[in-house]
């Protein structure tokens, strides 16, 4: 029998007649035989972050015991992010209390900025999950191990945001591969302009995108070029907790897609069933789109057309859940033209990643479209090449991409220990990361 | 036709940002902040020990303000005797969360050692309080200015494990997609067991994958496109030291990619790390040699006019890797040559840096460049014209390189933590890793 823990015993303080069974050592000496009896006591703790260097928390904070499986911790630390105005994130993380601590409950904030490096963002995860935890390591025998520093301040200046909230970015990548007979050349650039309050939000940007390949065959050599270019902008104002008003403008060009030019502007309104202030948890959004847009096509249409004209009505249903158990993310997007009814598509997506029992997660990434809208084809058959490679998109009336995958792990619940001999490769196990 | 296009883009353009700017306009600019920063306020409690020192408390707990009446607080401590009288009892520390901290409550509790003087006590308790009180002067300016130290090292293996840190894993995945002319199916499956301790890691793993696709050529014809692989591979690695470990690796493998239906191999390592390894997660310096016997069957016939054979190979490997508050840096230089012929050899560079030059401006450089002349495997037969054009036969070459560079400079208001989730925050993206 494994010794009572403190969290246990302070649970049960709240009846009456409660007698103390051997935890709250009194401050022992630091002698290494203690404190890796105290270890052993130590709270059991869940890290549930798909975007953590997991390797550095462990290394840091080496007063818990970390464990694969949420159903053994005591703590589940469940961090959620979202993005802020300023271009960095914002980490929510949800300390709950399980097992013998399940009274115990807490939510702290750590913000990143943009113009962070990886470290600084790993110390700062690190600083405020070390802050939350300790409401849970109170409560074990090893608390009396753990000293708080604190360094009076000196009078700082608050700065006042001479930019008013506005944040600019600019980026430029290139990529570059090959070998003898293949070559494959990327080029993108992008800039945005970005004010983003509590009270209105407006996005702008522009990006450019061309990618070449070459190919030596012996009949020859084969190129495939495709290149895209897109400038958006987005202005939403909040009208409450629940609805949003705004508009969506885009100016796009695309080989893959035939268009030379194309630009739509799109008023739409909002409605969240949740609060906007639950998003980084939950989410189901509702959002009502009417497009109007104008289109130069590269090459004649199917329908024998090169510019054209068309308003298009959207309704999109998205739900978003972050939840102990899992992610679950479904969107169904309907969409037709008013000139011709039966010119409609139904996008559905879905991301629901469980884990279900002991050791058993599962995950499910799908989305099927039904297509009939495809006005814009270009009228002549793809060429072979194009066709391999993937250059135009070819008629269709559905399309779909599934990825479906489970995983059950067994043995050990530890993961305190990192061994990053012959480097840490291989380690297996599965993340599923989303933005 | 190209000038054409861009400028009716352009113009397009012109139109969209006068557009949003008009828009921009109408946005509601929050009134501005009154001038001359307060002083970081410290979280407000009252004390609640009867014949307590409170002045003495002060001074253990220097990052609150101890306040006189429950008012003015924020959070309560109370600390109460609990069971029989000291030495023998305990007492219990309650924290209870008021106004913004409603609902945050902690229950914790103090035994007392027999020998303990009451100001050990005192100074015991304070402890406690100090660390109960973290969670709430997280939330506060003053959170800058605390750490937390655990004043220890332990042992990451103290712990009671019945399964002596084995965890065994199986997995299957499946990616599936499709259009009206074009199909796609892939599968992966593992099952691995592995045991990571600070003296001991053994990774093993057995996989297999399969990967199809289907292209309809338009003209009443299809062409399928299928690659096949599975294998197997071991490795175990001991530690000697904070700088020094030894192992083995041994694998078996198949690839349709490679035209290799069956390779074994078994290869015995050594590593040197520059630094110690327990300062992986700062920085690495790694130097591995291995040396590995390989029997290999093909397909078909190999360039070399071989349908199997048996190899001995040797390489070392060097792996610098660092992160620190400016970014982060990897470079990873390996050679290796095959013993037969020592002409059959290949170098690797690879490199990647993060990079913050100057505030909001960041670089980020990837690049690899490999030196290839151990194409042994080559399939004689050569690739078909949509084996080159779908990638699923490796083909003759002297070198492979790949390079990515991207600069990004952000500026403005880069340190506004407002989020806006409204309309939603522009596309997902999904990575799934095995």
């Amino acid at each position: 029998m494994r010794r009572p823990w403190a969290c246990a015993s302070a649970l049960i303080l709240g009846l009456a007649f409660f007698r103390l069974s051997g935890l709250a050592q009194t401050p022992p000496p630091a002698g290494s035989q203690n404190i890796d009896e105290l270890k052993k006591t130590a709270v059991k703790v869940f890290i549930d972050c798909d975007d953590c260097d997991l390797d550095f928390i462990k290394t840091e904070i080496t007063f818990v015991n970390y464990v694969r499986d949420r159903l053994e911790a005591q703590v589940h630390v469940l961090i959620t992010t979202m993005a802020t105005g300023g271009g960095g994130r914002e980490y929510t993380l949800t300390f709950i209390g399980q097992n013998e601590c399940r009274d115990l409950q807490d939510v702290q904030k750590y913000f990143s900025s943009k113009t962070d490096t990886d470290d600084e963002i790993r110390h700062g995860l690190v600083k405020i999950l070390k802050l939350g935890l300790m409401s849970f390591v109170a409560r074990t025998p090893i608390a009396c191990r753990i000293a708080v520093d604190y360094t009076r301040p000196e009078a700082g200046a608050a700065g006042s945001d001479r930019w008013h909230a506005w944040v600019f970015s600019l980026s430029g990548d290139g990529s570059f591969s090959g070998e003898e007979s293949y070559r494959r050349n990327m080029i993108d650039g992008s800039f945005s302009a970005n004010r983003v309050t509590p009270g209105s939000k407006l996005k702008l940007g522009l990006s450019v995108d061309t990618s070449r390949q070459r190919f030596v065959t012996e009949d020859g050599i084969v190129t495939g070029t495709s290149s895209s270019y897109n400038a958006s902008g987005l202005f939403v104002k909040s009208l409450g907790e629940h609805w949003s008003a705004g508009a969506f403008a885009e100016a796009m060009s695309s080989i893959y897609s035939n268009v030379d030019i194309g630009v739509t502007v799109a008023p739409a309104v909002e409605y969240n069933f949740f609060p906007y202030s639950q998003s980084t948890r939950r989410q189901l959004r509702a959002l009502y789109k009417f497009n109007l847009t104008y289109a130069d096509y590269r090459e004649e249409t199917i329908t024998g057309k090169l510019r054209q004209f068309v308003a298009q009505q959207s309704l999109s249903l998205a739900l978003d859940l972050r939840e102990k158990f899992g992610t679950v993310s479904l969107e169904v997007e309907a969409q037709e033209y008013l000139h011709d009814l039966a010119k409609y598509r139904v996008n559905t997506f879905s991301v629901v990643n469980l884990r279900l029992y002991k050791g058993l997660s599962l995950y499910v990434i799908g989305g099927y479209s039904w297509i009939h809208d495809q006005i814009y084809l270009m009228g002549r058959e793809a060429t072979y090449e194009e066709l391999l490679l993937r250059l135009r998109e070819l008629p269709m009336s559905d399309n779909y991409f599934a990825a479906i995958g489970f995983q059950f792990q067994f043995g050990s619940i530890f993961t305190n220990v990192i061994n990053p001999r012959f480097g840490s490769t291989g380690g297996g196990g599965l993340s599923i990361h989303m933005d | 036709m190209t000038i054409r296009s861009t400028c009716r883009f352009e113009a397009a353009l012109a139109g969209l940002l006068a557009l949003f700017l008009t828009l921009a306009g109408n946005a509601q600019v929050p009134p501005p902040k009154p001038p001359g920063p307060p002083p970081p306020p410290l979280l407000r409690v009252f004390l609640d020990w009867p014949g307590a020192d409170i002045e003495a408390m002060k001074t253990d707990i220097p990052f609150v303000a101890l306040v006189p009446s429950l008012d003015a607080a924020q959070v309560r401590v109370a600390v109460r005797p609990e069971g029989p009288p000291p030495p023998e009892g305990q007492l219990r520390i309650e924290l209870s969360g008021l106004g913004e901290f409603q609902g945050q409550n902690n229950v914790l509790t103090y035994t007392p050692g027999r020998e303990e003087k009451p100001e050990d006590v005192r100074k015991g308790v304070a402890g406690l309080i100090d660390i109960g009180l973290l969670r709430y002067a997280a939330k506060m300016p003053v959170a800058k200015d605390l750490s937390v130290k655990f004043l220890d090292q332990t042992k990451p293996t103290s712990v009671n494990d019945k399964w002596n840190f084995w965890v065994f894993s199986l997995s299957g995945n499946a990616f599936l997609s499709g259009e009206t002319q074009y199909r796609s199916q892939s599968y992966y499956a593992s099952i691995s067991a592995n045991r990571t301790t600070p003296a001991l890691k053994i990774r093993t793993q057995v996989y297999g994958n399969w990967s199809d696709s289907w292209f309809d050529l338009g003209d009443g014809t299809a062409y399928t496109s299928k690659t096949r692989g599975r294998g197997a591979y071991g490795l175990v690695v001991w530690s000697l030291g904070q700088h020094w470990s030894a192992g083995g690796y041994l694998e078996a493998e198949s690839s349709t990619y490679s035209n290799t239906k069956m390779s074994l191999s078994a290869a015995p390592a050594l590593e040197y790390d520059l630094f110690p390894y327990s300062e992986s997660t700062k920085r690495q310096f790694r130097i591995l040699y291995r040396i590995g016997l390989t029997r290999a069957s093909y397909y078909a016939e190999t360039v070399y006019f071989k349908t199997a054979e048996t190899l001995l190979q040797e390489s070392l490997n060097f792996a610098y890797e660092v992160v620190r508050p400016w970014g982060k840096a990897s470079l990873q230089l390996q050679g290796s040559h095959f013993f037969h012929n020592v002409k059959f050899n290949r170098v690797e560079l690879e490199g990647s840096l993060e990079f913050r030059v100057w505030r909001g401006l960041n670089l980020e450089i990837n690049g690899s460049y490999t030196r290839i002349r151990d194409q042994l495997a080559l399939s004689a037969e050569g690739a078909s014209f949509e084996d080159i054009l779908l990638r699923q036969k490796q083909l003759a070459t002297g070198y492979d390189y790949s390079v990515s560079v991207g600069l990004n400079f952000s500026f403005g208001s880069t340190k506004s933590n407002v989020v806006n989730p409204r309309f939603g925050t522009g596309g997902r993206s999904i990575s799934i890793s095995m």
